[in-house]
């Protein structure tokens, strides 16, 4: 493909330049059809002093037309361009990697974080040899920056990042490497992080750790929940990790709405975790975790959750037999509003923290969390098959399903209703002779219960396990007993259904679609979801990664030996094309310059 | 006013009015007039005497001739007439180039203000066009300055056109002509000197006391817009001229220009003709006043 020109250059399609016969072809054509300019005069007689041109005639001796030479000229550039001139150079790529993940906010003796004294580290070991220097940080995720030409360019460019909450992820990063390494187009890679990197040395990888391995206290999980239904105080949970070379006594402080709530503490052992229990929490929305004594890596000493979403549950029951509703109010904590189906209107739905729809399905997919007792068949929205009996047999459940939890179903004595068929989207959970009796699945945010027996009319004392099972559904369904703090930076979430609007901790806002992935949960704090109106739900977000927060011992980035490979320089092709193009466009405007100041009326 | 070009302020005419045709000879005129004529007549000015002849009028009697000769001779005067003032303009293809320089216009105004100093000192005034279409006046004399209108009007919708040879086409005016008188030739003596020389030696065998009066555009003789290859074309002749045109080929166009129109005003010098050069770029007020002298016009 390439036909070398002479060193260092080249044409990508040397045959274009046959088309070099056409600027004599166009001289020859000059010389015979030439017309001049004609300028009207009163006299030619003060004209025939001067030399008359002789070159009227094809033979004659040409004259200086500058505006024909610049035609000519930029034929030639034309024809030179077609053929795709190009320059052979060496590339002297250097590969910077950056860590910016959380460990690099912790701060060095200097006072300043890694990160800071990272980038200051960076402007020397780049060096002056290399002509290309590709960026890539490796938090929230391994991602390429930028290409920059300078050093200066660089530093530019490390100026507007810093370093994020979300932890690293080793794995990404040796992918990262991998691909590297694969591509062969480096002169090396530098990697700059609180982490050492093993590699083989011929590989061209020159690791930059920043900061020596530091004594560190960290939280590694908040969790808030309310346990029993009607509970107005919660239960929060912490869990304190040293990460030293001596016993320390850990204390953590946790406000509730930015009220102190209560205080807990203990000796810790070195390398060890604890779990410090705070168990009557008043109630609240955001929940804050301080860990005392604070260090030098100041972002694992907070963490956040939020209070459980309801304290008492509000079910809205549908049923065409309004009386087996009565037996749910008996229930502490649990409010019904009872209506038939004819009367039911999707709008009821956002009154209510979850809906029964007993012997009916709603006339839409409801946008509320939802029990289904014994259905329809052939209804539209959930397409339910169905199998009616008359005597039910429980054979499979499973022993750790939150549905199942504490039900001896040995003991369940179910007479009439409907084994499931398969389902489309619902899991069993419970599982008969012909069939499943219970399926549990979750769409577009809301969780949704089918079981082909009626509960109810059993709730109470004298069908014990029929009452757990029931609770047990509708805690499911309330999301009591959720761990509020399950986020962690870095991690994407799905956007549940109805939510427009995400407020950052930063105060940002993003936009978001409901079902799709969100990535901007690389800072640790509150995350406020809103939807349609005033609704709005808190999500707390933490880095609660104790790899991250160990700063003692660090395991190194290995990079495996089947990743060694042999460094080859790579000769790119810089194009000359743009170069001739901006070349015509000048003597272009050269030559309409020239034209304009012969136009010039005499 | 009258239908004169805007050169023709109310100041400028009556500057104008001061004015007077001055000639090196006296012609014959057509009737009284300012200008002393050839013929014997009533004026104050003496010229001969003759012997008494029967039926003279005595009051011309020189009676101190007679006392000292003891003959009768009676004093002759010369006659006052009016002056024969003809007005040629070159309304050649030449004049109309180039455009800008407008060099019909200057001639038209040239010739307006002279047969304006003409008519209001009594003279009679012919206006011929050499070339030209449209706006040809008549053969005839016109007398009085109220028709300097009239001429203004003619001479309104006169446009260049045509190729002159000034030498024939004078010629031909001149059969035409049977009184000597003052003569205005109006050009841009665009031509081969040779043919100016006997144009104008034409008029200076036939008596006339000539002013020839050259008028040239700004743009001509500087060369504005001439430059590189271009083929100049006559717009008379047609003829065509290849030329580069450089920095210095321009200043030789103008160096001849320049020695073209010092051979024509040498001549002029020589045949005793008055000259005077307009370049349409100057205040045609103050030139022409100023150079009302070189044309033979007095106060």
């Amino acid at each position: 493909m390439i036909d070398a020109w002479f060193t260092g250059f080249g044409l990508l399609y040397p045959s274009a330049l046959y088309l070099f016969v056409i600027p004599p072809l166009l001289v020859i054509a000059y010389l015979v059809r030439e017309r001049p300019r004609q300028i009207v005069v009163s006299s030619v007689i003060a004209f025939r002093a001067l030399q008359v041109v002789r070159g009227k005639r094809f033979g004659g001796r040409p004259h200086l037309n500058i505006t024909f030479l610049v035609e000519l000229l930029i034929l030639c550039l034309a024809v030179l361009a077609l053929a795709a001139p190009y320059r052979l150079r060496n590339r002297n790529l250097t590969t910077l990697i950056i860590d910016n993940s959380a460990a690099m906010q912790a701060r060095i003796s200097s006072g300043q974080s890694r990160f800071a004294a990272a980038r200051q580290q960076v402007a020397e070991a780049i060096g002056s040899n290399a002509n290309e220097i590709e960026v890539y940080v490796t938090s929230p995720e391994p991602h390429r920056i930028g290409t920059f030409t300078s050093t200066g360019e660089v530093m530019a460019a490390l100026g507007h990042v810093s370093a994020t909450d979300a932890p690293d992820d080793p794995v990404a990063i040796a992918g990262l490497f991998s691909e590297l390494l694969g591509k062969r187009q480096f002169q090396k890679i530098l990697f700059v992080s609180y982490r050492p990197v093993t590699v083989p040395s011929s590989a061209g990888v020159q690791s930059i750790v920043v900061g020596a391995p530091i004594s560190n206290y960290a939280i590694g999980s908040f969790v808030v929940t309310r346990e029993t239904l009607g509970a107005g105080e919660v239960h929060g949970r912490v869990t304190v990790a040293n990460f030293s070379r001596s016993p320390r006594q850990l204390d953590v402080i946790i406000t509730a709405d930015g009220k102190l709530a209560g205080r807990a503490g203990g000796q810790v052992a070195p390398g060890r975790t604890a779990v410090l229990d705070f168990p009557n929490l008043i109630g609240a929305k955001v929940y804050k975790a301080q860990l005392e004594p604070t260090d030098s890596f100041a972002l694992d000493n907070v963490a956040y959750a939020t209070g459980p979403a309801i304290s008492s549950v509000s079910i809205l029951f549908v049923s065409p037999t309004p009386a087996d509703g009565a037996t749910l109010r008996s229930i502490p904590g649990v409010a019904v509003t009872t209506i038939s189906p004819a009367d039911y209107v999707p709008t009821q739905l956002p009154l209510a923290d979850l809906a029964i729809f007993e012997y009916a399905v709603p006339k839409q997919f409801p946008d509320l969390s939802s029990l289904l007792i014994l259905p329809p068949a052939g209804d539209p929205i959930f397409h339910f098959l169905l199998r009616p009996a008359s005597d039910l047999q429980i054979t499979a459940w499973p022993q750790t399903d939150p549905l199942t939890a504490g039900v001896n179903f040995r003991l369940l004595n179910l007479r009439q209703g409907a084994y499931f068929g398969l389902h489309s989207w619902m899991r069993p959970v419970v599982g008969g002779s012909q069939g499943a009796l219970i399926l549990t699945g979750e769409r577009q945010g809301h969780r949704f219960v089918a079981t082909g027996f009626n509960p109810l009319p059993y709730l109470g004392r004298k069908n014990l396990p029929m009452s757990i099972l029931t609770l047990n559904l509708l805690s499911y369904l309330a999301a009591l007993g959720e761990q509020a703090t399950s986020f962690r930076t870095g991690e994407r979430w799905i956007i549940p259904a109805g939510v427009k609007e995400v407020v950052l901790p930063t105060g940002g806002r993003e936009a978001v679609q409901p079902s799709q992935p969100f990535s901007s949960t690389y800072t640790q704090g509150i995350y406020t979801l809103i939807g349609s109106g005033s609704a709005s739900v808190l999500r707390a977000v933490n880095l609660a990664s104790l790899p991250t927060s160990d700063l003692e011992d660090v395991a190194p980035l290995r990079i495996e030996p089947a990743l060694e490979v042999s460094r080859s320089r790579e000769i790119v092709t810089i194009s000359l094309t743009p170069h001739l193009l901006g070349a015509i466009m000048t003597l272009l405007a050269l030559e309409a310059l020239l034209v304009y100041r012969r136009s010039e009326r005499y | 006013m009258l239908g004169l070009p805007e050169q023709f302020t109310p100041d400028f005419i009556a500057r104008l009015e001061q004015l007077r045709i001055k000639t090196r000879r006296e012609y014959a005129g057509l009737g009284k007039g300012s200008h002393l004529s050839p013929r014997r007549g009533s004026s104050l000015e003496f010229t001969d005497f003759r012997p008494y002849a029967l039926g003279d009028d005595f009051r011309y009697i020189d009676w101190g001739l007679y006392g000292r000769t003891d003959k009768l001779y009676i004093k002759l005067f010369k006659e006052e007439e009016d002056l024969l003032t003809y007005i040629f303009i070159d309304a050649s293809g030449s004049m109309g180039f180039p455009a800008i320089d407008s060099k019909l216009e200057a001639a038209r105004a040239f010739a307006l203000a002279v047969a304006y100093v003409a008519l209001a000192a009594g003279d009679r005034v012919m206006v011929r066009v050499l070339g030209g279409k449209n706006g040809m006046p008549g053969s005839a004399f016109v007398y009085g300055r109220h028709r300097i209108g009239e001429l203004a009007h003619q001479l309104s919708s006169l446009t260049p056109s045509g190729e002159v040879d000034l030498a024939p086409a004078l010629a031909r005016e001149l059969v035409s002509i049977r009184r000597a008188g003052k003569v205005f030739l109006i050009s841009d003596f665009l031509a081969m000197i040779s043919s100016v020389e006997r144009a104008l030696g034409l008029f200076t065998a036939a008596n006339m006391d000539v002013s020839a009066v050259q008028i040239l555009g700004a743009t001509e003789l500087e060369g504005h817009g001439l430059q590189g290859d271009v083929e100049v074309v006559d717009s008379e002749s047609g003829e065509r001229l290849r030329v580069v045109l450089g920095p210095r080929e321009r200043e030789r166009y103008r160096q001849t220009l320049s020695r073209l129109s010092d051979e024509i005003r040498n001549f002029c010098l020589r045949a005793g003709l008055r000259y005077v050069l307009y370049k349409t770029n100057q205040d045609f007020h103050a030139f022409f006043l100023n150079a009302a002298t070189e044309l033979g016009l007095v106060h």
